[in-house]
């Protein structure tokens, strides 16, 4: 197992928004989280890389129990984190912006930082005519694109996407998609929070949907989307069976 | 009595002192300021600091500082370096709120970002918000400078030798009162707007591009 999550808790202020979350994922393995604003995907998400600290349960990341370290840097080095927002850093180009971590965090010489990034652009079909650019000067796609590789540059076991394509219209959302779609196929253990039933059914080995901080149902795509036993899964599929037929 | 055109070289010399107040003062209210700002950025309470150097006029503080702290502490410290802590501790307070609302205006999703490839607190600071923050606060900078170099003439109470007092004693000297002030003011006005222009042509070069205004 590559992630392995156990009766994974999270409050805020009193608020419990993980109630018990538990979660597996093989190496290699793509599995999408869907379900209602306000579910705790993303908070599920924050809570991997220990951008949030969890209250409760446990999650073990290639078989290390990551919860109860407090290396915080280390275990972030090997997950990749895509946002929604993209977060782009605005004052450095492209180029800057996929080398900052490994010269800044893994101590790697500026050379060897640029070639790994040239990698990282190219797989994510950054052409070099945008490598000086600044974020302003890009598309949205491209922002997203450009965030992917940042996350890739630093070669993670994991790559975690929160909802990437949401802040993109449909013709960007696809260029995102299918830059995902490849990295996937290339093998790359990816957990992704998104509404887009297509790249789930292209992309993923299951589909885990999240309710009210916990998750209610789990199963194969074209499973789940056609036969959903739970109202919470009848919901989130309901009217949009058309995508499996085609 | 002498006419005040032979005085002309001892008043722009005056520029020099002046200069030097503004530069010292501005670098100590600089280093004060910033780390304020990322304390204050952080969530440290250091408002009674930045209430009392706010609310206190430069006039005051000198004097409290020169006659005051001073001896009491039983240090020599001169009117020079006096006027220079004065006016840098009440620009640090200046400063830190300039910095404190461009430290603000990053985009918090990039610290987030940030602190997602693994950075730690510290280079979250020194490569994501600082870059961005100082650029960002440049056109404020710009007027804290102005600022202090008028207010500099007020270290002339403690005899500095900058060009408003130099420009009092050639009143004195000369008996002629209009052209001494009047060459004071339009030395103070070209200093501040050469200063200011240097800083706009500074802020032009490294802002960043593609965003409002940048070409």
């Amino acid at each position: 197992m590559m992630l392995r999550i156990e009766d994974l808790r999270k409050r805020y202020s009193g608020v419990e928004v993980l109630k018990g979350v538990d979660l597996e994922l093989r190496k290699g393995e793509t599995k999408v989280i869907m379900g209602p604003s306000g579910a705790g995907k993303s908070t599920l998400l924050k809570c991997i890389n220990l951008l949030v600290r969890p209250d409760g349960g446990r999650i073990f990341i290639d078989g290390e129990e990551i919860t109860s370290k407090n290396d915080v840097y280390r275990v972030r080095q090997k997950i990749g984190f895509v946002f929604q927002e993209f977060n782009l850093f605005n004052h450095l180009t492209v180029m800057g912006n996929v080398t900052i971590g490994l010269t800044k965090v893994k101590g790697m010489s500026k050379n060897d930082a640029i070639l790994k990034a040239k990698e990282v652009l190219r797989a994510v079909r950054i052409g070099e005519e945008l490598w000086d650019r600044y974020p302003a000067q890009l598309s949205g796609g491209q922002k997203q694109r450009v965030a992917i590789a940042r996350a890739l540059a630093m070669d993670p076991v994991l790559m975690l996407y929160d909802e990437p394509t949401s802040a993109l219209d449909p013709q960007l959302s696809m260029e995102v998609l299918s830059v995902m779609r490849e990295l996937s196929k290339r093998g790359m253990t990816s957990l992704v929070v998104t509404h887009e039933l297509s790249f789930a059914i292209e992309a993923a080995s299951s589909i885990a949907v999240m309710y009210d901080g916990r998750i209610v149902e789990e199963g194969r795509p074209e499973e789940i989307i056609r036969s959903p036993k739970t109202a919470e899964a009848r919901a989130i599929f309901k009217g949009r069976l058309n995508y499996v037929l085609v | 009595m002498p006419s005040v055109i032979e005085y002309i070289p001892f008043l722009m010399e005056g520029s020099l002192w002046t200069l030097s107040l503004v530069a010292l003062g501005l670098s100590l209210g600089f280093s004060l300021g910033l780390p304020i700002a990322i304390m204050k950025f952080y969530g440290a309470r250091l408002d009674a600091y930045v209430w009392f150097m706010r609310g206190t006029p430069l006039i005051v503080l000198l004097s409290l500082l020169y006659w005051g702290v001073f001896p009491a502490l039983g240090v020599k410290i001169g009117p020079f370096e006096t006027s220079v802590i004065a006016l840098g501790l009440r620009s640090s307070a200046y400063q830190s709120q300039i910095f404190l609302s461009a430290l603000n205006s990053v985009d918090s999703g990039q610290i987030i970002a940030a602190r997602s490839i693994g950075m730690r607190e510290r280079q979250v600071v020194a490569h994501v918000l600082l870059p961005q923050a100082l650029r960002i606060s440049l056109p404020s900078w710009s007027n804290e400078y102005a600022i202090m170099l008028k207010d500099s003439s007020i270290c002339f109470a403690l005899g500095v030798m900058e060009i408003l007092t130099r420009a009092r004693y050639i009143s004195v000297a000369t008996g002629s009162a209009l052209l001494p002030y009047l060459l004071a003011g339009i030395l103070f006005f070209s200093l501040t707007h050469a200063g200011t222009s240097a800083i706009e042509l500074i802020y032009r070069r490294v802002r960043i591009k593609g965003t409002l205004g940048a070409g």
